[in-house]
């Protein structure tokens, strides 16, 4: 299936890299949104739809965490798969936004394999 | 089913299965097998340094001996025998630390290093590896059933897709 992401990272560099290493995966991406914050990725669901979600934690504006939190409590939009990748892997944390529906979580610094690894979990293998 | 030698700074690719593609005492070397479950179609290279920019003429006569030139060929010749890059198990074993005749170390390590930069830049990522330590290790490609196998302390295992990454350097 070809999917619809949002990538969510204050850095244009690591938004890049994530959807190359998704592209490089095998994941066919149809359409690849972009947001610098939390506000930006709201105001791209609310006028499209898209398969998963990739969002770090610390960013300027509306984090991740507040941005997991806003989309739990949308009846629609919880239902789209959130993965968290951050630099902060405390324990605490993890638990946090576990609770607030993310689905998978990848601390950096990762090599490439680790975030297929990641995404194969969350999203199903592309090429089975 | 034949077995088909790799030697170091060498190259070869097999097709339409029934064919073993092995490479013996990669110690620094670095034994990388790409494999199109598809088509059968598999190669292996082994290469010994990580940047032909040290001899150039060499890497000419010889551009498996480097990473830089040997990786590109190796994905070359087997795409160019019906693989596809997209379906491709890229699997690598190696890179341990030795200390070669002139006393240099971190050959490995570069090796890996080098490795890791050629394949992201050509667009595809690694599967398994079993790479860093301080042993030689032996590998076979299997082109029938795809399977890959390492041999290592006398213990042979199989290199499995998709396993987690060993941790290596």
């Amino acid at each position: 299936m070809a999917y619809r992401v949002l990538i969510v990272d204050d850095s244009p560099a690591m938004r890049s890299f994530v959807r190359r290493v998704m592209e490089l995966s095998g994941f066919d991406l149809a359409v690849c949104f972009e947001a610098g914050d939390g506000g930006e990725a709201l105001k791209v669901l609310n006028s499209e739809w898209v398969d998963a979600i990739l969002t770090d934690i610390n960013m300027p504006g509306m984090d991740g965490e507040e941005l997991l939190r806003r989309l739990s409590a949308d009846e629609v939009l919880r239902a789209i798969p959130a993965i968290v990748i951050s630099t902060d892997a405390t324990a605490n944390r993890m638990d946090r936004l576990a609770t607030l529906g993310a689905r998978g979580y990848i601390t950096k610094p990762f090599v490439p394999e680790d975030l297929r690894a990641v995404l194969e979990r969350t999203l199903g293998d592309p090429n089975a | 089913m034949d077995q088909i030698v790799v030697g170091m700074a060498d190259c070869r690719i097999a097709e339409g299965g029934g064919q073993v593609l092995a490479t013996f005492a990669l110690g620094s070397c670095i034994g990388l097998a790409i494999y199109d479950p598809q088509t059968k179609v598999g190669g292996l290279l082994h290469f010994m340094l990580p940047d032909s920019g040290i001899d150039p003429a060499r890497a000419k006569a010889n551009p498996f001996m480097f990473a830089d030139t040997g990786i590109p060929l190796l994905l070359e010749q087997v795409c160019g025998r019906g693989a596809m890059k997209r379906r491709l198990v890229v699997r690598a074993a190696g890179g341990a630390q030795m200390m070669d005749q002139e006393g240099v170390f971190e050959i490995g390590k570069r090796n890996y290093l080098a490795l890791r930069k050629i394949l992201w830049k050509s667009g595809v990522l690694l599967h398994a590896e079993a790479v860093g330590g301080i042993r030689s290790r032996t590998v076979r490609l299997d082109t029938s059933s795809g399977k890959m196998w390492l041999l290592e302390g006398g213990e042979q295992r199989e290199l499995v897709a998709g396993a987690p990454r060993q941790g290596g350097n």
